[in-house]
């Protein structure tokens, strides 16, 4: 994996104005590069300020300090450069599978004949090769955030952000999902930052973990899961029996709870 | 076990169809049974409360030989003029107040004023202003629903989903086009119900306006019937209205199904 960087995020700080004229720190001073090609994970106690970081990196917040800096470029706003699936369904379900997926080309004036070509690519690529033709509403919420994954791949942003993409979903199926992304990631070569609370899924899809503390959030600990000796493995079941896995886990563990203990 | 009979009145649990289809019947059967008793016993005056078979028979006769169709289409003219007009502005405008903030700063404090003055209050003024032609009645209707229309589908914009103006800003959207291609299809289910609701207040409004203030339409023919004592000229009125009023809203549930098949379950 080169070493390139695709994400720079420097320093970044987010206050909110709350009624009353007070003001919550959310995020403050928060630090981290994104390699190009790699999966990066968000990671920390729900409340940490996880998504207001995506949410700053897709230009939908705006840093009250630092700033995000992508492919040399500052980020002012949103983009389709920066792509983003969010935890809520987010089809639009006015369009059938295939018109969902070609949505950003065709606001991006893509013609029509590659949109379709691409559009045909990415819902083969999830696995949706048969609901091209269907609605959202016909679709269960697996299928739904695959629907959301195509859609964003087939626009071809720089980075694509998840925020706790699998959420929603029942465990077997959260599992299919985290599969799936491995094999996206290595398909596509797509950057990402993935945001999740949950430790195993940000074991299996880290190719690092950024370690948020709470109140406010800061960057606690970057962490390279060395066990996965810089390959990807594409297979859960045997990500968990590999040697350091577990070391890994109970060390997240520990971090979870010190900074849920912080909260009390 | 013990077979104990089933109550009829049990507690929430849905009735068959077929008992369901009984029922309705059963209830106009009854209606209509009471009132053909009453008026063939004598028990009420027949010049206040004539015959059901009468006022019927009244209505084909209004239908065919005294030329009551041109009232009718009359009024139903008025009401999908007026409507046409009302839902030109008020779904445009709706729908940019609930998607810009500053245009909904701009125009709330004004719409919503204006939904607490009762329209029949402007009726005088109405026929200052514009006569006795068609104008006072369309403004009446326009100015009966155009209000409450802006708010219902400004109120139904807002609830569009945040994810998915976001959604559609990441994947590149410019402002327009998250309007045009986002917010304006996702609400569209939910415009097409605020105007089926409405329709039928203008319905309300239209009858009004040719009561007081009108020599054609529906409403002015019951006021005339009303000056020749013809109960049965009346009462057909009323009849017409609410069937009229029925199959509108049947036309716009049809509509709503044909136009968003995507809202129908697998
Ligand atoms: N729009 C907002 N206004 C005020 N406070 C907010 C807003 N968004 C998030 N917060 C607060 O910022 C903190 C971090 O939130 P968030 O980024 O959603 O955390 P996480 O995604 O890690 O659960 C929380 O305390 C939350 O209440
Ligand atoms: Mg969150």
């Amino acid at each position: 994996m080169s070493a390139e960087t695709a994400l720079e995020i420097r320093e970044i700080s987010k206050e909110f104005e709350l009624s009353g004229g007070r003001k919550l720190v959310a995020v403050e001073g928060a630090g981290f590069t994104v390699e190009r090609n790699s999966i990066c994970v968000l990671l920390g106690p729900s409340g940490c300020g996880k998504s207001t970081i995506l949410r700053m990196i897709a230009g939908l917040e705006t840093p009250s300090g630092g700033e995000i800096v992508i492919g040399g470029r500052r980020v002012e706003g949103p983009g389709r450069d920066r792509g983003m699936v969010f935890q809520a369904y987010t089809s639009f379900d006015w369009l059938t599978v295939r018109k969902n997926v070609e949505f950003g080309m065709q606001i991006n004036g893509v013609p029509a004949a590659e949109r379709r070509e691409r559009a045909e690519r990415f819902i083969n690529l999830v696995g949706l090769g048969k609901f091209a033709e269907a609605y959202p509403s016909q679709l269960s919420g697996g299928m739904r955030q695959r629907v959301a994954i195509a859609r964003t791949l087939a626009n071809d942003p720089e980075v694509l952000l998840m925020d706790e993409p699998f959420g929603a979903l029942d465990a077997e199926t959260r599992w299919l999902m985290q599969e799936l992304m491995i094999e996206v990631a290595e398909k596509t070569n797509t950057t990402m930052v993935i945001v999740t609370h949950d430790l195993e899924e940000a074991i299996f899809l880290a190719d690092k973990i950024v370690f948020l503390s709470s109140h406010p959030g800061r960057v606690k600990e970057v962490i390279v899961p060395e066990f996965k000796q810089g390959a990807r493995i594409a297979d859960k079941e045997r990500a968990v029996k590999l040697d350091g896995y577990s070391d890994l886990e109970a060390h997240l563990m520990r971090l979870m709870r010190e900074e849920g203990r912080g909260k009390e | 076990m013990s077979a104990r009979p089933t109550p009829f009145l049990q507690l929430r649990k849905p009735v068959s169809r077929r008992q369901k289809l009984l029922s309705a019947l059963a209830i106009w059967v009854l209606f209509f049974g009471i009132w053909i008793v009453a008026s063939a016993s004598g028990l009420v005056n027949p010049l206040l409360v004539p015959a059901p078979q009468q006022v019927f028979a009244t209505t084909f006769d209004l239908f065919f030989s005294r030329g009551f169709g041109s009232d009718v289409l009359i009024s139903i003219s008025r009401v999908l003029i007026a409507f046409a007009l009302a839902s030109a502005v008020a779904v445009p405008l709706g729908v940019m107040m609930g998607s810009f903030p500053a245009i909904e700063a701009f125009f709330a404090p004004f719409v919503s004023a204006w939904r607490y003055l009762p329209a029949p209050s402007f009726i005088p003024i109405l026929l200052m202003w514009f006569g006795t032609g068609e104008a006072p009645k369309l403004a009446l209707l326009f100015l009966g629903v155009i209000f409450f229309l802006i708010t219902l589908i400004m109120d139904h914009t807002k609830n569009v989903r945040e994810e998915l103006v976001e959604t559609a800003l990441t994947l590149g959207a410019p402002r327009h086009k998250v309007v045009a291609r986002v917010i304006f299809p996702a609400v569209l289910p939910d415009i097409v119900t605020a105007m089926r609701q409405m329709l039928a207040m203008t319905w309300t409004y239209l009858v009004i306006a040719e009561i007081v203030a009108s020599t054609t339409g529906i409403g002015a023919m019951m006021m005339r019937a009303r000056r020749f004592l013809n109960t049965d000229e009346i009462l057909s009125g009323i009849v017409v209205i609410g069937v009229l009023g029925l199959l509108f809203d049947l036309t716009f549930s049809a509509l709503h199904r044909w136009a968003f098949p995507y809202l129908r379950k697998a």
